[in-house]
């Protein structure tokens, strides 16, 4: 049954890493992933007394303007990033203050949902609740801050925009892709109601678990004739559910001023133009050209749109294989498989020439589905384990030999006696278990439809 | 005055008739003597400037090629970080704080094989005019004990005045590097806002902070700015080109020298008297002097205290209580615990600056104080543009009136920001700015200020130079 989301509100600010070799303001290696505790800092991104930043990160500017543009921001050329100082006592935050800029740019739009504005910002350092200590080694990693209009109507429409959102950026290439790179605070509120601030999601899953929750927790409020306070509310991932930080009388005074150490930097016509020639299709005019030259159905090709290098294979692909059964391969039984190891396809070291092999055989015919199934899992399970694996399909070939066929279902019959009387006796479903020993010895290379047929001709 | 001082004391190193451990075992000694009555340090680096030394002789001995400050001394303000060194601001909450960095004039003076002698005292955290509001101890006036040595650059112009130390390096916010020159009878200049980078200088007001120079005469102001100014990637404000500051070339009988009535408004009769006696030399020497009025100027000081506040509120945001400072009590609520430290941390004076810089930038009140400030100080910054269209140079008292006693005006905070009436107009400008002695009172000296345009320290120089004549 379908949720009633009627008077839902959402909208959403989301936090992403850009993706560069330095920080924001210092030469400092901004992939803290693997690196020992307080390695990677210096004076500056560690706010020593007497430090100032450094001019802005180029690439940091120059992959925020990529979504800006791809976000269809309105850009201003001439107009300065001003840094501006946001004030906050904080164990993270080694100056007290975080460098934020203003927007960047303003009314932009994705789909049918607004954005209000995009702009850069420094992430603070790692602080360790248990022990007492901060990890400066992510202090001073460039953000670009994205500021949705409250144009959400519900959970699925944030997971559709977010889908969307992340497979820009995949083809842009302009954002970290690593778990913990991303952080989105969701605000949402029923018409007439006190807006609720759900702060700290780090997953784009989570968002959508976050926001169904906090939907029921409001709606059970107001059917036991509480009202719903304005407040900050915490996701605990874990559970999949928000709890209480603090309640929001006033907004909090953070103190802007323009920072002094940091000389705006102008967004000039070349930088934009470059940033626009490094444009690649996006994944929505893909999509839409997928569907009107490949005549496949919109909602595979947003999946097999939503990572470039699934979308390139499929191209590639689909000049040799029925494109529409492709289309229906990839969204489905590969992306199934890339889906519960939380992989993308570039990352998953399947290679091109495998997936074109098993695609066509089993598009053919030639293979069954299970075994087709069964193949995948043991080239992702070699990938992931290290171990070389080649793929054979020569033994695995579908029995579509009829007389072979049912040589081997009669000799099941004749071995399982019991099987047969229990089911003479009215246990129609002891049939399947004829069918599953045929299965397991043909190793899933007879069509289970077909050695269901022959039994019941046979067995009479 | 005795002109060419340093130059001297340079040669005689690079010839060898004093070695440059002789030279530092001079100010060592004079330290001994002098320094438990003036105080002008914080730390004094004996075995390090010693050491130092010895290398830089080997090096004139081997006749490697030395840099332009071989053996020279030079006494460090305590606000710029030398790596391995207590960088205190005069301050509890830094206290301990020994900086990991040198500051990139720091480098810059090393490279020139200079000898760092000591790190001097100041205002806690540059904030004062008179350096009495030290955390530690108030610096005295080496030509009269009982007063002060001006500030927040006391310690400094304390050490260069007292033979401390051959030159000094100080930060000039709104005239502490120009104040003490002046009391301590020696030359200081703030040069144009970008020519130095203030890398490793611990913030005050970060858009009108500018280290400089202080000297026993021009020419050793000159070669100090030379060393440590140009273009620094690691502060964005640096200009490109190189030395800014340096050359005296420029001749004053072309020069039209500007006389801002309101300069002399609430001057000493005898601070004015030997100001003008010094322009009537230089307009005997062929220079044209013009009476102007700079209107603005009436206001520069609540524009100054507003913009320095603001900045200076953020700047010290950083010293918490968890990090450095008093440590904080963590076993409460955060807000409180860092209050409780800052609270217990910070000096008076600090503590009345930030709080005044936090609350004109609140929400509620940024508007009506800090925004206006900043619009006052671009119609301030274009006066003087327009006093520069027809004057090289614009020239006044660097102090309205003498230093005063220790303890004076401690008590009296708005008479101190009332003394720096003549002094902040260049910081919210960015012009360069210098204090040269003018004369005497008895056993105080009396400083002269000149103000050039953006970049054109040169022309500041060549009317020090005539007046030395």
């Amino acid at each position: 049954m379908a949720e009633d989301y009627a008077g839902v509100i959402i909208g959403l600010e989301i936090h992403l890493q850009l993706a560069t070799k330095a920080k924001l303001f210092c030469e400092c290696p901004s992939d803290y992933r693997n690196a020992e505790i307080n390695t990677q800092i210096c004076p500056i991104c560690t706010s020593q007394p007497g430090s100032k930043p450094m001019s802005l990160n180029k690439t940091a500017v120059k992959n925020l303007l990529k979504l800006v543009i791809a976000l269809n921001g309105k850009l201003d050329p001439g107009a300065p990033i001003a840094v501006q100082r946001k004030h906050y006592f904080y164990p993270d935050l080694p100056s007290n203050y975080q460098r934020t800029s203003k927007p960047i740019a303003v009314k932009g739009k994705l789909g049918k949902i607004g954005i209000w504005e995009l702009h850069i910002e420094e992430d603070p350092g790692r602080y360790d609740l248990k022990t007492g200590k901060v990890d400066y080694n992510r202090s001073g990693v460039p953000l670009v801050e994205t500021v949705t209009a409250p144009d959400f109507r519900s959970p699925e429409e944030a997971r559709e925009f977010l889908d969307e959102l992340q497979a820009i950026t995949n083809y842009l290439g302009n954002i970290r892709s690593e778990p913990g790179s991303m952080k989105v605070d969701a605000n949402i509120s029923f018409k007439g109601g006190k807006r609720v601030e759900v702060k700290n999601i780090n997953s784009f899953k989570g968002v959508y678990t976050a926001l169904k929750y906090e939907i029921v927790r409001q709606k059970n409020m107001f059917a036991s004739g509480i009202a719903v306070e304005q407040e900050t509310r915490h996701y605990d991932e874990g559970q999949g559910v928000t709890t209480g930080m603090r309640k929001k009388e006033t907004a909090e005074d953070y103190r802007y001023i323009p920072d002094p150490d940091e000389l705006p930097l102008v967004i000039t016509k070349e930088l934009i133009e470059e940033a626009k020639k490094e444009m690649p299709e996006l994944p929505r005019a893909k999509v839409e050209r997928f569907v009107k030259s490949y005549k496949i159905r919109e909602d595979s090709a947003w999946v097999v749109c939503g990572e470039l290098e699934l979308a390139n294979l499929f191209e590639k692909l689909a000049k040799e294989i029925d494109p529409q059964k492709l289309a229906f391969w990839i969204s489905g039984p590969l992306k199934k498989q890339l889906n519960y190891r939380t992989l993308f396809f570039k990352e998953s070291g399947l290679r091109e020439s495998d997936i074109k092999t098993l695609s066509s055989k089993f598009i053919a015919g030639e293979i069954t589905d299970k075994v087709m199934e069964q193949k995948l899992i043991e080239m992702l399970n070699a990938q992931a384990s290290g171990k070389h694996f080649e793929l054979k399909l020569e033994e695995v070939i579908k029995i579509s030999d009829s007389v072979e066929l049912e040589k081997i279902v009669k000799q099941a019959i004749a071995s399982n006696p019991k099987v047969v009387e229990d089911f003479k006796a009215g246990n129609d479903k002891s049939l399947n278990f004829l069918a599953g020993q045929i299965m397991k010895q043909t190793k899933g290379r007879a069509d289970a439809q077909a050695v269901m047929q022959l039994i019941r001709k046979l067995v009479q | 005055m005795a002109t060419g001082f340093t130059k001297n004391r340079l040669e005689k190193i690079l010839s060898g008739s004093l070695s440059a451990s002789e030279n530092v075992e001079q100010h060592l000694s004079a330290i001994d003597k002098n320094e438990k009555n003036i105080r002008a340090f914080i730390d004094i680096f004996a075995d390090d400037a010693r050491k130092k030394a010895k290398e830089i002789d080997a090096k004139i001995k081997g006749r490697t090629k030395v840099g332009k400050l071989a053996g020279l001394t030079i006494a460090v303000k305590s606000n710029i970080c030398i790596s391995g060194k207590r960088a205190t601001c005069a301050s509890k909450v830094l206290e301990n704080y020994v900086a990991p960095y040198n500051a990139t004039v720091i480098e810059r003076i090393l490279a020139e094989d200079a000898i760092i002698i000591g790190a001097a005292n100041m205002d806690e955290f540059a904030a004062g005019s008179d350096c009495t509001n030290s955390a530690f101890y108030p610096t005295h006036n080496p030509l009269d004990h009982e007063r002060v040595p001006g500030g927040s650059s006391g310690g400094s112009a304390a050490a260069v005045s007292a033979g401390f130390a051959d030159l000094a390096l100080g930060s000039d916010t709104g005239g502490s590097i120009r104040c003490p020159a002046s009391f301590c009878g020696i030359v200081g200049m703030k040069s144009t806002y970008g020519t130095v980078s203030r890398y490793g200088l611990i913030d005050m007001g970060m858009s009108l902070d500018q280290i400089g120079p202080f000297a026993c005469d021009s020419s050793g102001a000159n070669l100090l700015l030379s060393a440590i100014s140009g273009k620094d990637k690691f502060d964005q404000s640096t200009y490109a080109s190189a030395e800014a500051g340096s050359g005296a070339h420029a001749d004053i009988s072309k020069f039209t020298i500007g006389i801002p009535k309101e300069f002399f408004a609430g001057a000493d009769p005898e601070v004015a008297k030997a100001v003008k006696d010094s322009i009537k030399k230089l307009e005997a020497k062929g220079a044209k002097v013009k009476e102007i009025s700079l209107p603005a100027v009436k206001y520069a000081v609540p524009i100054y205290y507003l913009t320095m506040c603001a900045e200076f509120s953020s700047a010290m945001q950083k010293y918490d209580g968890l990090r450095y400072g008093f440590p904080a009590n963590v076993n409460q609520n955060l807000v409180l615990a860092v209050s409780e430290a800052r609270e217990k941390s910070f000096g008076k004076e600090v503590k009345r600056r930030v709080l005044l810089g936090t609350y004109i930038t609140m929400k509620e009140q940024v508007d009506a104080w800090y925004t206006k400030a900043i619009d006052a100080r671009k119609a301030l910054s274009h006066e003087f543009d327009s006093a520069f269209k027809q004057c090289d140079v614009l020239i006044g008292p660097t102090m309205p009136t003498l230093p005063w006693k220790i303890g004076e005006k401690s008590n009296d905070p708005l008479q101190m920001y009332l003394s720096d009436i003549l002094t902040v107009s260049a910081n919210l400008a960015q012009i360069p700015a210098a204090s040269i002695p003018c004369g005497m009172s008895g056993k105080l000296s009396i400083g002269l200020q000149i103000h050039a345009n953006k970049l054109q320290e040169a022309k500041i120089f060549a009317i020090m130079k005539a007046l030395e004549e």
